[in-house]
């Protein structure tokens, strides 16, 4: 059986901790008592002769969840469910040195007799019964960690060893938690009929809409004397259908919209109109012609610009620490385009990058990156990453990864390897100090064409991000890029791209992606619009946040304007395509 | 005449009205799919089936006398099934020792919405079929490089079309009774000295099936089940992890044992479990043993029933222990063994391997594998063997796998049965007789693991959970841990003396190549003149170094 995909979310809510009749609220929480308890007993773990515990961390995710699935008018699954798991960290020896960031620090030593779960009724004394099993288990791990990383370092010698782990100060901060009473039957009826639109598509070979609604509070205990409870939901709708070209391609549109709760999802009109447009998109794709090869300037709308963004600077600007490895065998990690760049260039000079997770909302728009602390308990603030172009720092977790940026600054938002949390944006706010009306932008796209001789110019309007690609296309796409000379940070295909031509006119192509797209390309940005978009996002700890991949989630936002580069190349997708199928598609209409 | 045709006219109406059922939307699209592909597929299909399974479960589990987890679940699969080529030659040939797998068992919709279902079956049609014709070229052209297969019969068998539509009776819904009987059970359950790990388990399950195939089968048919799991674990002071559990078995909630049958077993996986932590650790020893009727239905099912399932016969990379003693002994002359399915019961025990149609449509029926000692036959899906055309309804597999031979089940038949009081008796003459310090009797099993592969070792194990060591001086039994028995499947059979007169039925799921099916296995006890133990591998990590958590917090 496999378990829903573990999902952490905020509470957009205000703050409002520090009123004293929370205390009564917090005494009565037989969960966060039994981990404040049991995590003070723990402190006596030892094992003579042995590094003793320095650190010692309880995450508790109680989650609340439906899942709806259907396609044309059917429903595939309801799926309903209630888990509280708990996570337990043990680090022995001290924050300079110890068992975290090898490669088997997550290696499971001796029996294991916790359940994966706590029980889902209040029982503070059971409750401390599975934290027990849990912190002995966990200990133990870490004790047989430390011995193996001790020995794989003992041939090798690194160069300024990083601490393994910063200090951060404690935060007591026990938010109220209000549950919403939540509707999976109005929105079961509502995401059929909803999935019944693309019946009207004939050109739409295979369609389905998924929904899933969480309603999550997460609890952090640690022995610094942190304590936390923060609510944190999300409500999410994905759209996703593919059809045929006439060569026998298989062309995709997706759509997803996402809120904190199911109520701050758009209305019924709003939803529809979504779905069709997917719908249109795939019938215009399916009888649109392929693209070709093409170098020269490119325009990304505003949305595409964001979406580019969040791939191209919000995945490099989550770095991570490589781990430590026995000698002669590589380590698992994917080096960020942006190590040991700090002070070069990045962006056009009128260019800033900063992550101001603290904001709530954006000019009426309500900002899913918004938290008030991170999974480690630390509490993020306005950040400059980038600034007059050139690169300031990174996002940074408890887990130092560079020399230099050696704590956090408040970003561990998703679960990684090797004892370490992920790095995650929250509101990345791409700004341009020197701007054009959006409009102005196409027709400088259309001069620059004219300018160097070219039949047309390139615009990109949305990108497949997070991606909707199978895995299957994904692999193919991992080494098409590999051919093509690309990095470890592939970007995602265009789903909506087009040819303008110097009369304006634009002409949809598929079957195109980029070539060598990087964080090195963006210093040919040459222009941006005076309007931004707010792409909120699903951003997970999967490669391209693919969605239905990453064992944990998180909402994420970026703020961007239009972008128009200098110059940007294309490459046609030349993949073998499997013949229509024999048999003609069943009616959508009779049976 | 005319009373008749009007009715005929007053009905039609009616049936046009009527929604299609699931049978129908399967029926339509498998005639569409297998008339385009019969004529514009190269190679084209000669047969096709579908079949979906309907799946809807409910699960509770608790510990420390609270509900750990509920859920409900109500997923469809479908399974296609299409055969290019001929019967004689066609994809589903095993080439090299490797099997192919051409269904996916996705997922389609719950409502019996046509142009929804039409189009996943559609889609996963053309995907299948791809598959399918992919392999038969391959297999052709192996064929033509290799030498003659020792059995080189017909990939495909032909069975009469079966017709019967009687849909399982609804769920229902877990009363609140059970959920309190669960709480009260965990709890106790958790109270028992050295029990670190503990639950109760509480399923109910509906599984209606559905199969369509190009030869006239339509078939809806399926069954109800209901477990209830009880399980703890602990650790002795070596750092021997050690577990108990038991669990129990109906068609429905109703025909599960009465509450206190379930309460008692409650406390003996509680009190089993705090004894083993203080049992003395069993040492290696040869020597006679008595198998509880549920130990020897494992060990039957382990190490014979395996090497009864037909496909094993014609696999060359398979050890084929049996596949040439049709018509000789292969057991004592005082036992014999039948499949079944058809089977309901025995001694109130609902049998877990019950069922009308096997999953390749065919029509369960009993199988006498073994009479009086004298091996008859084999477990048959519609792959047949040399000498075997036919398939005796033991087609099975979980949906997405593809259909094997599989046991159902499985029934131990002796003519030489005493008491269990005279059984015992016999126990201790025979340790007597071979000058033993003691015998062994083995309670309770948890399941086992059997090896019929070629390449590995010809052996199997069965994992005990309760064994007691038996003096021949009328010492009390003394119950030992940490035991592992060893063997090889044929020197086992031969060292039967006798068996019980009372049967029991172990029910479980069988995991094989073609996934997990619901099997049983009945057996009286039996007396073995000879069994192997061994020390078993276990950890060495130290118990929890803090003391359980006392503090009440109340």
């Amino acid at each position: 059986m496999c378990r829903p995909a573990r999902i952490a979310f905020r509470w957009f809510a205000c703050v409002c901790w520090l009123l004293p009749a929370l205390a009564v609220a917090e005494d009565a929480d037989p969960l966060l008592r039994a981990l404040t308890d049991e995590l003070e007993r723990s402190r006596q773990l030892r094992i003579a002769g042995l590094d003793a515990p320095y650190f010692i961390e309880y995450r508790v995710e109680d989650t609340n969840s439906y899942s709806i699935s259907a396609t044309l008018g059917a429903l595939i699954s309801l799926r309903e469910s209630h888990v509280r798991i708990p996570m337990v960290s043990v680090r022995v020896g001290d924050y300079a040195f110890d068992n975290s960031n090898h490669i088997y620090s997550e290696a499971p030593s001796g029996s294991r007799y916790a359940p994966d779960e706590l029980p889902l009724e209040d029982n503070y004394s059971a409750f401390r019964q599975v934290l027990w099993l849990a912190t002995d288990h966990a200990y133990k791990t870490a004790e047989d960690a430390i011995a193996r990383k001790r020995s794989s370092l003992k041939n090798m010698s690194v160069p300024d060893q990083l601490p393994d782990f910063s200090k951060a100060s404690p935060i007591h901060a026990i938010l109220p938690v209000k549950k919403e009473p939540r509707n999976p039957g109005v929105w079961k009826d509502r995401v059929v009929k909803l999935s019944a639109i693309f019946a009207d598509y004939p050109q739409v070979l295979s369609s389905g809409i998924e929904m899933h609604v969480s309603e999550s509070t997460n609890y952090v205990v640690n022995s610094e004397g942190t304590a936390e409870r923060t609510p944190e939901d999300v409500a999410y709708i994905r759209v996703r259908a593919n059809g045929l070209a006439s060569d026998g391609t298989t062309v995709r549109d997706a759509e997803v919209m996402q809120a904190f709760d199911e109520n701050g999802l758009p209305a019924e009109t709003e939803l529809r109109r979504q779905v069709s447009e997917v719908a249109k998109d795939v019938t215009a794709l399916a009888q649109a012609p392929a693209g070709e090869a093409y170098d020269g300037p490119m325009l990304f709308e505003a949305r595409a610009a964001a979406q580019l963004f969040g791939q191209v600077l919000g995945d490099n600007l989550k770095v991570a620490r490589k781990p430590v490895t026995d000698p002669g065998r590589a380590a698992p990690h994917v080096a960020s385009e942006l190590e040991n760049r700090v002070g070069s260039r990045i962006l056009p000079e009128w260019m800033d990058v900063v992550d101001d997770s603290t904001q709530t909302e954006w000019r009426g728009h309500t900002l899913l990156g918004h938290y008030s602390y991170d999974i480690e308990g630390v509490a993020p603030e306005p950040l400059p990453l980038i600034e007059k172009g050139l690169l300031r720092t990174y996002l940074l977790t408890r887990t130092p990864a560079f020399k230099g940026f050696e704590s956090s600054n408040g970003h561990a938002r998703l679960t990684s390897l090797f004892g370490a949390r992920g790095a995650g944006f929250g509101n990345l706010f791409v700004r341009a100090s020197q701007s054009m009306p959006a409009s102005d932008m196409k027709k400088q796209l259309i001069e620059m064409c004219v300018q160097r001789n070219k039949p047309y110019g390139i615009l990109v309007r949305k990108l497949d991000y997070p991606s909707s690609a199978s895995l299957d296309e994904l692999r193919r796409m991992a080494a098409g890029m590999a051919q093509s000379g690309g990095s470890g940070h592939p970007v995602t295909a265009p789903l909506l791209i087009y040819k303008v031509y110097p009369d304006g006119k634009e002409e949809l192509v598929r079957a195109v992606r980029f070539r060598g797209l990087s964080t090195r390309s963006l210093k040919d940005i040459v222009a941006a619009s005076d309007e931004s978009y707010v792409f909120d996002l699903i951003d997970s700890n999967a490669p391209l946040a693919l969605m239905g991949a990453g064992s944990y989630l998180t909402t994420a936002s970026v703020i961007a304007p239009a972008v128009l580069f200098d110059e940007l190349e294309l490459e046609p997708i030349q993949e073998d395509v499997p013949k229509p199928p024999l048999v003609p598609p069943p009616s959508l209409t009779g049976f | 005449m005319r009373r008749i045709l009007s009715l005929l006219l007053l009905s039609a109406p009616l049936v046009a009205a009527s929604p299609p059922t699931l049978l129908d939307i399967l029926s339509a699209e498998l005639d569409r799919n297998f008339n385009v592909l019969k004529q514009k597929g190269d190679p084209p299909p000669y047969y096709m089936a579908y079949a979906v399974t309907d799946v809807e479960t409910q699960t509770l589990s608790g510990s420390f006398g609270l509900v750990n987890s509920r859920n409900k679940s109500h997923l469809r699969y479908l399974d296609i099934t299409i055969r290019v080529g001929s019967s004689k030659l066609d994809n589903y040939r095993i080439i090299k020792g490797e099997r192919a797998r051409f269904t996916s068992g996705s997922v389609i919709p719950l409502d019996d919405v046509p142009a929804a279902i039409t189009r996943r079956i559609w889609l996963e049609t053309d995907r299948t079929y791809r598959l399918a014709a992919r392999r038969l070229i391959e297999i052709k052209s192996n064929e033509q490089v290799r030498v003659k297969q020792e059995d080189d019969s017909d990939d495909f068998s032909s069975e009469p079309p079966s017709v019967h539509q009687e849909p399982p009776a609804p769920l229902g819904e877990l009363s609140a009774n059970w959920i309190d009987h669960v709480r009260k059970w965990s709890g106790e359950l958790s109270n028992y000295p050295g029990v670190l790990n503990s639950g109760v388990g509480l399923a109910i399950e509906r599984e209606t099936k559905y199969l369509v195939n190009t030869e006239g089968t339509r078939l809806v048919h399926g069954r109800t089940f209901a477990t209830v799991q009880i399980s703890a674990g602990g650790k002795a002071s070596d750092g021997m992890d050690l577990a108990t559990d038991e669990d129990f078995q109906g068609f429905d909630l109703a025909r599960l044992p009465k509450p206190e049958v379930i309460e008692a077993a409650v406390a003996r996986v509680g009190n089993d479990l705090s004894n083993l932590l203080k049992a003395p650790v069993a040492e290696p020893f040869v020597g006679p043993a008595i198998l509880s009727g549920r130990a020897a239905g494992v060990f039957f099912h382990e190490i014979f029933g395996h090497r009864l399932e037909g496909h094993r016969q014609k696999d060359e990379s398979e050890g084929q222990t049996f596949a040439k003693a049709v018509g000789t002994p292969v057991l004592p002359d005082f036992l014999s063994v039948k499949f079944d399915p058809t089977r309901e019961t025995i001694e109130s025990t609902d049998l877990n391997g019950y069922y009308k149609y096997d999953d390749e449509g065919v029509k369960a029926a009993p199988v006498t594998v073994v009479e009086n000692g004298i091996l008859k036959t084999f477990l048959m899906s519609r792959s047949p063997i040399q000498g075997f055309d036919h398939s005796n309804g033991h087609g099975r597999r979980q949906a997405g796998a593809e259909v094997v031979s599989r046991q159902s089940n499985l029934i131990v038949e002796s003519t030489n049965k005493v008491s269990e009081r005279a059984l015992r008796a016999m126990l201790v003459a025979e340790i007597k007789r071979q000058n033993k310090p003691y015998g062994l009797y083995f309670e309770q099993v948890t399941g086992g693991y059997t090896l019929t592969q070629r390449r590995g070792l010809q052996a199997y194990t069965v994992i005990p959970l309760i064994v007691y060591r038996v003096y021949p001086d009328g010492r009390p039994d003394e119950l030992v841990r940490g035991v592992d028995i060893v063997g090889t499947p044929l020197a086992s059979f031969s060292k039967i003396l006798a068996t019980s007169d009372k049967l029991a039925v172990f029910n479980g799921y069988c995991g094989a190549e073609s996934g997990q099916v619901p099997v049983s296995a009945v057996a009286p006890a039996l007396l073995v003149s000879e069994i192997e133990i061994q020390k078993k591998e276990h950890s060495v990590d130290r118990p929890p170094l803090l003391a359980r958590p006392t503090e009440t917090g109340q």
